[in-house]
């Protein structure tokens, strides 16, 4: 069991017309790391978290979790497989309250399609948002509406939704970015705790953030993997430092 | 008073009015009003299914009158082709109306915004002309008159809806259960399911929603009130007339739950009873009247996006902030 890769991806390509955005993409993932994906403006790391979780269809390759073959599964399938993400644009339910939010996070995993319950008594999912509550700091604003929220409480609270499906991997896509540093501090934190108990990838822009907290670090450029290894690894690799820095031959 | 008691008691008062009307309509007015009333009822039903779809889960639909209107034929040609008895008729117009909203949403949900709205109006104006020319089944240009059947027949001993009180508590019956059915499914994890896709579909898949299948739900239930005010309506005036299926009654009732509020329970009675006052009391004065109902929308989009029933809302929610201040500064 131990031998399968929680997530698989093997010689993924995507052609947006003629640019290529991903190409050949290998990554191997195991359960219980935390995974950073860094790399500058447009190497494709966004994308790349798109076509695991579906939004987009791969070109070419194949995606999969668990073992499972998911390439090009619906997107409501895939977060049932036990994959969920935060966005990029922070999105939210806005006109619903901090724990109607969670609620219906909890509850997309165990079926919305009873019409005549009362949905108050869905006893599991009222519990499961009070608890992702209180693991967000959001506990005090849990009637609030979604819209009255700060940016980085609106951060946190995607990461709640996130986390209320009951993921076994979790995928954040600059969960700090815009949050100022204190703010910055406690995420960094609660993604520490969140990352004992599932599997992460993060993908930051914050190098400080990243070579303190990720286990593994892979480094994307133009749509490729250039380096992947511990963050030591990473530090000292030159070929790191010519995609961030430019070649030393230029200065 | 708390904001739910203001719900309260502006949800009983309806309630009380509607139980009511039969006799105290005539004391104020002529007792035709009745009979409007009755009609305003069915019609609201019209306008929760734009609301259904619009207030909850945020797809426009300039169709719902198609529905409407197989809901409506659907019971006359049950009584007169098929020789249905009254039972039988109402059900075989409700699950026609169902069975169409079925294979319409199966393709219309899979687009939103205005390419929805406008596959829904094609879907509507296709059986429209289809109606209209059908001679021989739907009567044409002339529409289907029926003789109405009794609705339970004892030997000599028949009750039929040609009693006027009789008739108006069946419709509150059906109406206000199909009020009960809304209420209920608003509340359940699929009315909040349809909230979540309104708000944001794409996070919606995100978190495990299935939201073609959401959608779709919505467009059937919806399709199916729209139904049963159309079977209601058949019933009501003994007739079906394609006029009734036009994209202009669909446009109507789209206006009736805008102008009471989108996303709320009872505006569109409010609305759709405003409205059909207002073309009742001015359309004989007036030819130009729609002037009048075409400003009225335009200041309701503008200052009370929520309509009339989101107006009450905030005011009630004002009266009740007020109140709590005037406790707290209290000796």
């Amino acid at each position: 069991m131990s031998s399968v890769p929680l997530l698989e991806v093997a010689n993924v390509n995507k052609r947006f017309g003629g640019l290529k955005a991903l190409q050949d993409v290998n990554l191997s993932l195991e359960t219980g790391k935390l995974h950073a994906i860094i790399g500058p403006n447009g190497a494709g790391k966004t994308t790349l978290f798109n076509v695991i979780t579906g939004t987009i269809p791969v070109t070419s390759g194949r995606i999969k979790f668990l073992g499972a073959d998911m390439t090009n599964d619906k997107v409501h399938r895939i977060s049932k497989r036990g994959l969920a993400r935060t966005l990029q644009i922070k999105s939210v339910f806005a006109n619903m309250t901090v724990r109607e939010n969670l609620w219906i996070a909890a509850q997309s995993h165990h079926g919305v399609f009873s019409p005549f319950k009362n949905w108050k008594k869905c006893v599991r999912s009222v519990e499961m948002a009070d608890i992702i509550c209180e693991q967000i700091g959001l506990t005090s604003l849990a009637d609030q509406t979604a819209s009255n929220l700060s940016h980085g409480d609106i951060a946190l609270l995607e990461m709640g939704l996130a986390l209320a499906t009951q993921p076994k991997l979790l995928l954040l896509d600059e969960p700090i970015c815009g949050m100022g540093p204190a703010e910055t501090e406690q995420t960094v934190i609660k993604i520490q705790e969140i990352s004992k108990s599932t599997a992460i990838i993060i993908i930051e822009h914050d190098i400080e953030v990243v070579f303190k907290i990720a286990d593994e670090i892979t480094v994307m450029a133009n749509g490729a993997v250039l380096a992947k290894g511990t963050p030591e690894f990473i530090a000292a690799n030159s070929d790191v430092r010519n995609a961030y820095l430019g070649d030393d031959d230029d200065d | 008073m708390r904001v739910t008691d203001t719900y309260k008691y502006g949800s009983w008062s309806l309630v009380l009015f509607t139980l009511t009307a039969p006799w105290v309509l005539p004391l104020l007015v002529d007792s035709f009003w009745v009979d409007i009333y009755s009609e305003i009822l069915i019609w609201s039903l019209l306008a929760a299914s734009v609301n259904l779809l619009l207030g909850y889960v945020g797809l426009l639909s300039f169709g719902q009158a198609l529905f409407f209107g197989f809901g409506m034929y659907g019971v006359a040609i049950g009584v007169v082709k098929f020789d249905l008895g009254f039972w039988s008729a109402f059900i075989f117009g409700i699950s026609l109306a169902t069975a169409m909203a079925a294979i319409a949403g199966s393709l219309a949900v899979r687009l939103t915004w205005h390419y929805f709205a406008i596959i829904t109006v094609v879907f509507s104006l296709i059986f429209y002309f289809t109606a209209l020319s059908w001679k021989p089944i739907t009567g044409g240009d002339d529409g289907l008159p029926f003789t109405i059947p009794p609705i339970i027949s004892f030997g000599e001993y028949k009750l039929t809806m040609t009693n006027a009180n009789f008739q108006y508590f069946f419709i509150v019956t059906i109406v206000g259960a199909c009020y009960w059915l809304m209420y209920r499914v608003i509340n359940s994890p699929l009315g909040r399911a349809f909230v979540t896709v309104r708000e944001n579909d794409a996070r919606a898949a995100l978190i495990g929603l299935n939201v073609y299948l959401i959608r779709l739900t919505a467009f059937i239930f919806a399709g199916f009130i729209a139904g049963v005010a159309g079977a209601l309506f058949a019933l009501f005036g003994r007739y079906a007339s394609a006029s009734y299926m036009f994209y202009h009654v669909s446009g109507e009732a789209v206006v009736w739950a805008i102008i009471g509020g989108v996303g709320t329970l009872f505006g569109p009675i409010v609305g759709t009873g405003l409205m059909i006052v207002l073309r009742e009391e001015l359309s004989s004065v007036w030819d130009h009247y729609l002037l009048l109902v075409g400003v009225a929308v335009i200041l309701t989009v503008i200052f009370a996006p929520r309509g009339i029933g989101g107006a009450f809302k905030v005011l009630a929610e004002k009266i009740a902030r007020q109140q709590f201040s005037r406790k707290e500064s209290g000796p």
